[in-house]
């Protein structure tokens, strides 16, 4: 006999027996459960799927409970909510791993990067290129210039070296370019919204590709000829051959992303325009002034901007420079410069930097190879006067010297009293830092700094329709890919926007946990693979690209390196995903938490304790499934563990090595372990 | 005359047994008044331990107390010479006696008279009359059942669930197989009811089973016990084998078609198996972890066949229920508790013991009139029942009567009849902390609620003792209470939360103190308390600073000495062998 | 694995009446650890395993049983088993102080066995001797009204007493 009933105000009818988690799921009212499965007897360990009923005093476990003609059920009642999240909640306080590696949580765009990594080792390239587009596009462009905080984050350091993950990605990418098999963007059916996006930079080109994979009409502006933005105009050919960026562009183009360049905002295109005519506009003009240095003298002819003089370079000019160049500044736009200005002909290159090279921002690399390339670094020195000297320019230096950390905890450079140093020079270049200029920008509100000002989780401005990412707003420029995860997450909130959903961006919850190297004292140790490349005198007269990029053999053995430090279940585990479903505050429950030895449940099959949550699935799944008991619960209340029975050498007798242990698992305790 | 030596577990303890050898060496060596030397068990006043009485054929006589084997000889003339003024001075005084005046005993009604040996001591005092009542009146398992249900039977194991509810729905569970099982796992820290009943009248825990296994149509009957009992199991075991002996036990009962087995099953040390699921898991040799309900356990219980359990005490109110029926238990009690109940009453209280009273006696009644107030004349602060899954009640309720209800109302539970008593030196949060740490270790694993929450709240607790306690932590504990109260599988798990509930209830302000105040008003968290001397008390013995184990304290013999607080270790030593009462804790 | 302290194979055939007993009866297994606990003082790895061949419960479930129950010791215990009672009354009359005697005297905690394999302690669930609290339990004998002296004094005369019989 059916029986009819309702759940959250949809009806269902359960056939005879039928409990109300399955009838529910049925009627496809989702209710959580981490411990029940079709396959073995009901448990009712977890007490997530609980449930209120009109009626009825206590809540009641759904995967147990059968419905009554005419109950009333709730999912959603605050008392489910709370018996649920604590759950959870508690749950959480005892797990111990990592959802997700520090690679890809330290990647501003969220990249997977254990996972492609991974798929490189795989030889998947395609795959691997395919994991990075569910990040961003681009990935031959900034595999080969990011900074790469994954790699900064990377747990192989631990051991020896991080992985080179930043070349992986270029690696993989340039194979696909050059395959048959291009990667493809597919976007989404036509939503008949427009987006306007001012801008062709990385931001800029990221959002289009996000935007059109959610079907909205994409139209970019940019004031240059072409698009890429900084990656075009601000990092030199060597670096970052165009021809790779014009490919990675035309895949976006072909994605249906409308490009107008040569728009100029305020003379060619009229902000308010766009405001009214598009459905929603995206800011992302990015920061393309040199911040002055306030020194006098800095307006005399021979002193230029950094982002002025490699943007020259980058419109296919060749700018004309003397034989003495000194850049100011430490960061990567200074490397970039002084690293031009030697293959200019330059032959006094000098780096004028106010601290010493452990502060500088630039990436070790970039430093080293022009340090080879040359450039003479002068460090704990602070321009404060240029005058002309003849035809020369004079440049006066205080030296400086280190005194107390500053709020970045940087140690702050200090004049020493009296004591200078002249320098004779052709050119000086300004690359202490760019800001954004937000002329034509009307109507948005801006920072003390002049950005734009949006709400970090929305990447809304003051005015409804209008969004901003990247070095236009806020804390103002920085790395290429924060620009790209600002504009992937601006993209989301404009769909949700476009779609009348709430805005916000939530950055999803991960389990974390802190390792040292202790944790790692038993891998071998294996070298980084090294980039081979053309060495500082076949490079310094010309901009060919330096690096020849990793052969399939060195990126195999490269990537498999990797600790795999992500969990192998992320995508499948019930635990983080209702974890997030139910906004659980992870750190409310703070104790004791386990900290407990693999346990090898046989030769293919371990069992990581520390992630269990004691469903029971797993020995259940064996007992009532495979028919075999090889595995029980051990110990009982908090200590309780999953454990094989024993000995060992009888293993063979007891368990079938089927994996359906695995399988059943919820979350990442049991694997496989090849 | 009869000399009954006293001998449940605590009478033994307190040396009884050492007692009995020397009356039995004495009486055997030569014995002109032809007295005999036998045994009884509890009589309840445990405070009283070792008890001798003195019976004159049937007549009680003497009850001696406090009775030590050097008093072996001074009761062996007395007995012998006649003359009992030789043993006046370790006779009960009349306000001891008073003790067991108040109570009315029905499940204790055997309990510190009879042999628990001896089968033919309770058939003496009726024993066996119900079963035969009904094996030869007729009566039908309706009828029994109807008997039970007119006497308004509770659970006396602490949920307190109509008896006769219970018996029919097992009774009308299809099924030929029916199992009827007593819990016997007392696992209530502080509280030992089930136990007296076993070792001091097993006989009648044997026919309130046989009568309940007669009423649902149970053919085996289990008694699941404590593995902390063996004292118990063997008199169990004795009283089993005398029964099936007699045919009381066995096939065709007293010439009926009623035929019962029954067996003891030895539990193996874990709180949880007296949730009857857990229980049954247990008895079926499995690890004690509760099943889901429903099905509840009438309908698929031992080996999924209909089975009904019921606690010792409950079974032991059976037999007196069919022979003076069930009117007359329904006459007393409250409205809404009918009949009687044991309680195990401890803590810092002047007569502890087993007290058997009618319903609807108030705590003030139970714990000053019959317990004689709190020892050494303090302050009484609370009085916790229900153990781990019931609550601390405040001074302020003492008039609270004992019934189902009223005693739910204080956030607290009847129980199964721990009823330990607090002074002003107890500390409520440290109590609190006690009964997490008691539901922490025994849970099964099983559910998460449970495992991590009760867990978690420990921690909390244990920061706060230690004057670690933060803001919002009392808040952090009463949403884990209710989520744990929600979500838990088990009734161990949904009533762990009780304890700390009350506390917050009734103990707010003393559990702020260790919060913002990092203080413990009761004087008794280690790491909040300092132990000084009174100066002006001290009289200079050095008899602390000998007893010192940190060699904390010192000074010149007779003038008074220091403590060196960072030395102190908090052990308390010095307060307890210091007899001018000089040692000052705050 | 929590198992395996000692690698001496143990005599089975001490075990063969206990198995022969409960042949065939459902459910048997705590009844049979139980017994071989009592004949073994602890059970041996080689013990559980032979129980799980003979009775047929897989040693998944046997070990579960065997780590899920107080009772049960998978590492052998000194002479003397010291069974602290934490039961309520006890708690409020000072066990504490009592663990912490027994500390001091013998420097074991819950669960430890002293060096000279003479003493362990264990924390027990209520004992029921609660008029006699704080109460410990000693190789069966209970031991009342302790103090911290008192109880001193117990395991000393115990500790005489093991030296006189060896």
């Amino acid at each position: 006999m059916s029986i009819k009933y309702t759940i959250d105000g949809v009806e269902v009818i359960a056939e005879d027996g039928e409990t109300i988690l399955s009838s529910a799921t049925r009627a496809g009212v989702e209710i959580p459960t981490l411990c029940f499965a079709e396959n073995t007897a009901i448990y009712g360990a977890c007490g997530v799927c609980v449930v209120e009923v009109e009626g009825v005093p206590k809540l009641l476990r759904s995967c147990s409970a059968k419905p009554m003609e005419g109950y009333v059920v709730h999912t959603d009642t605050p008392r489910v909510i709370r018996a649920r999240k604590t759950a959870f909640e508690l749950l959480l306080s005892d797990h111990t791993g990592d959802c997700r590696g520090p690679c890809k949580l330290h990647c501003p765009a969220g990249t997977d990067c254990q996972k492609y990594v991974n798929e490189i080792k795989d030889g998947k390239y395609f795959e691997a290129v395919s994991t990075v587009y569910e990040a961003f596009p681009l990935p031959a462009s900034i595999g080969r210039v990011c900074p790469h905080p994954c790699e900064d984050a990377c747990r192989r350091q631990l051991v020896e070296e991080p992985i080179s993950i930043a070349f992986l990605k270029a690696f993989a990418a340039d194979k696909v370019l050059a395959s048959d098999n291009r990667y493809k963007i597919e976007t989404g059916a036509d939503t008949g919204k427009k987006v306007a996006i001012i801008g062709g930079g990385p931001a800029g080109l990221t959002a289009a590709y996000k935007l059109r994979e959610y079907g909205h009409a994409v139209t970019i502006f940019d004031q240059q000829p072409k698009m890429g933005g900084m990656l075009r105009y601000g990092i030199p050919e060597y670096r970052l051959p165009k021809a790779v960026l014009d490919d990675e562009i035309s895949i976006i183009a072909d994605a249906g992303v409308a490009m107008k360049n040569n728009c100029k905002l305020g003379r060619d295109i009229q902000f308010d325009e766009l405001v009214k005519t598009y459905d929603a506009v995206l800011v992302a003009i990015g920061a393309w002034t040199s911040v002055p240095m306030r020194v006098a003298g800095e307006d005399l002819p021979g002193v230029i901007g950094g982002i002025d003089f490699l943007g020259k370079l980058g419109l296919g000019e060749t700018p004309t420079i003397g034989k003495r160049v000194a850049v100011c500044g430490g960061g990567n736009t200074a490397m970039d410069a002084c690293r031009t200005a030697i293959r200019l002909g330059a032959e006094e290159v000098y780096v004028v930097y106010r601290r010493t090279r452990n502060e500088m921002p630039a990436a070790d690399i970039e430093i080293e190879e022009a340090e080879e390339e040359g450039v003479i670094f002068k460090f704990l020195t602070n321009p404060i006067e240029i005058t002309q000297d003849g035809d020369a320019l004079n440049m006066k230096l205080q030296i400086m010297e280190l005194g107390e950390p500053d709020a970045s905890g940087r140690r702050s450079p200090v004049p020493v009293e009296g004591k200078t140093e002249d320098i004779k020079l052709d050119n000086v270049i300004m690359a202490i830092g760019q800001v954004a200029n937000c002329a034509g920008v009307d109507g948005v509100e801006l920072t003390k700094k002049g950005t734009i000002l949006c709400d970090e989780m929305t990447f809304r401005t003051n005015i409804e329709n209008v969004f901003a990412a990247g070095d236009v707003t806020n804390k103002g420029a920085g790395i290429a890919i924060a620009a790209i995860g600002e504009a992937s997450k601006a993209a989301f909130c404009i769909n949700n926007f476009l779609d009348g959903a709430e805005v916000r961006y939530k950055a999803p919850y991960f389990v974390e946990t802190e390792k040292t190297a202790e944790d790692f004292e038993d891998r071998e140790k294996i070298d980084r693979a090294e980039m081979p490349g053309l060495s500082p005198e076949e490079r310094k007269n010309n901009f060919k690209p330096i690096y020849f990029g990793f052969s399939e053999e060195q990126a195999k053995k490269e990537a498999s390196r990797c600790l795999e430090c992500g969990c192998h279940d992320y995508y499948d585990c019930r635990l983080i995903k209702y974890a997030n479903w139910y906004d659980v505050e992870p750190a409310k429950f703070p104790g004791m938490k386990h900290h407990r030895d693999f346990i090898e449940i046989a030769d293919v099959i371990e069992h990581n304790p520390d992630k269990c949550v004691l469903c029971g699935l797993c020995y259940r799944t064996c007992e009532e499934v495979a028919k075999k008991t090889f595995i029980g619960l051990y110990n009982r209340g908090f200590n309780t563990t999953i454990n094989p029975m024993f000995p060992k050498a009888e293993a063979a007798a007891y368990c079938a090595t089927c994996g359906k242990c695995v399988d059943a698992c919820p979350t990442g305790a049991m694997r496989k372990k090849f | 005359m009869k000399i009954v030596v006293g001998e449940g577990s605590c009478g033994l303890a307190a040396g009884a047994g050492k007692v009995h050898a020397k009356l039995d060496e004495l009486f055997a060596a030569a014995n002109p008044s032809g007295s005999v030397v036998t045994i009884t068990s509890c009589i309840g006043m445990c405070f009283l331990e070792p008890i001798v009485d003195l019976y004159d054929g049937d007549a009680l006589v003497r009850r001696l107390v406090h009775v030590t084997d050097a008093d072996a000889q001074k009761i062996y003339d007395a007995v012998n010479s006649n003359d009992l003024s030789l043993v006046d001075d370790i006779t009960i005084t009349a306000e001891d006696a008073s003790f067991l005046e108040q109570q009315t005993r029905i499940a204790l009604r055997n309990c510190g008279i009879i042999n628990p040996m001896s089968i033919d001591e309770y058939i003496a005092r009726g024993g066996y009359e119900a079963l035969k009542k009904i094996l030869t009146t007729g009566m039908t398992q309706d009828d029994v059942i109807n008997e039970i249900d007119k006497s308004g039977l509770k659970g006396r194991g602490g949920a307190g669930f109509s008896t006769a509810f219970k018996w029919r729905a097992a009774k009308s569970s299809e099924g030929e197989e029916k199992y009827l099982i007593c819990n016997a796992d007392e696992g209530d820290p502080g509280a030992f009811m089930d136990r007296a009943v076993i070792e001091g009248d097993p006989h009648t825990l044997i026919e309130g089973m046989l009568i309940g296994a007669y009423a649902i149509g149970a053919k085996e009957a289990i008694v699941y016990v404590r593995a902390e009992y063996p004292l118990a199991i063997v008199r169990l075991e004795n009283a089993i084998k005398d029964a099936t002996d007699r045919g009381f036990l066995g096939d065709n009962i007293l010439g009926s078609n009623f035929s019962c087995k029954m067996r003891i099953k030895a539990g193996a040390g874990a709180f949880v198996c007296g949730e009857e699921t857990a229980l049954i898991e247990s008895l079926e040799g499995k690890r004690g972890m509760p099943r889901l309900k429903p099905p509840f356990p009438a309908q698929s219980g031992f080996w999924f066949k209909p089975s009904n359990i019921n606690n010792v005490e409950t079974y032991a109110n059976v037999a007196w229920i069919i022979a003076n029926g069930g009117d007359a238990f329904a006459a007393m009690g409250t409205a809404e508790s009918k009949g009687t109940k044991v309680f195990a009453l401890t803590g810092k209280i002047k007569r502890g013991g087993l007290v058997e009273i009618p319903m609807g006696k108030t705590l003030r009644e139970v714990i000053y009139d019959i317990g004689g107030g709190i020892r050494n004349d303090k302050e009484f602060k609370a009085v916790q029942l229900g153990g781990p899954s019931g609550g601390c009640i405040p001074a302020s309720l003492l008039d609270t009567v004992i019934d189902y209800k009223a005693l739910g109302a204080t956030g607290a539970i009847m129980g199964s009849g721990g009823m330990v008593v607090m002074d002003e030196t107890t500390c409520m949060v440290g109590m609190a902390k006690f009964f997490l740490d008691f539901t922490a270790k025994e849970s099964c694993g099983k559910c998460v609620h449970c495992r991590i929450g009760t867990k978690r709240m420990l921690e909390i607790l244990g920061r706060i003792v230690d004057g670690e306690g933060e803001e919002g932590d009392i808040e952090k504990l009463e949403e884990l209470c209710n989520a744990i109260k929600d979500g838990a599988l088990c009734g161990l798990g949904q009533t762990a939360p009780n304890p700390v509930l009350t506390t917050i209830r009734y103990f707010r302000p003393e559990m702020e103190a260790h919060i913002s105040e990092k203080r413990c008003p009761a004087g008794e968290c280690v790491k909040l308390i300092t132990y000084s001397i009174d100066e002006s008390k001290c009289i200079g013995c050095s008899l602390c600073a000998k007893k010192c184990p940190a060699n904390a304290i010192s000074g010149e013999v007779k003038s008074p000495f220091k403590i060196d607080a960072d030395k102190c270790i908090k052990c308390g030593n010095c307060k307890t062998v210091c007899r001018q009462g000089a040692i000052i804790v705050k | 694995m929590g198992c395996c302290c000692n690698d001496k194979a143990s005599d089975l055939s001490l075990l063969e009446p206990v198995l022969e007993h409960y042949k065939g009866i459902n459910g048997s297994l705590i009844a049979i650890l139980q017994q071989a606990q009592e004949i073994y003082g602890y059970l041996p790895v080689d013990v559980i395993y032979h129980i799980a061949e003979e009775t047929g419960v897989a040693p998944a479930k046997v070990m579960g049983v065997a780590t899920f129950y107080t009772q049960f010791r998978l590492k052998p215990v000194g002479k003397y088993l010291i069974m602290l009672c934490q039961g309520t009354a006890c708690h409020v009359n000072g066990s504490e102080l009592i663990a912490a005697a027994i500390k001091d005297e013998l420097g074991i905690v819950d669960g430890e066995t002293t060096d000279d394999g003479l003493f362990s302690l264990k924390h027990v669930a209520c004992l029921g001797c609660c008029s006699l609290s704080p109460v410990m339990m000693i190789n069966g004998e209970t031991y009342g009204s302790l103090t911290p002296d008192k109880t001193k004094t117990i395991l000393r005369e115990l500790r005489e007493k093991a030296g006189a019989e060896s």
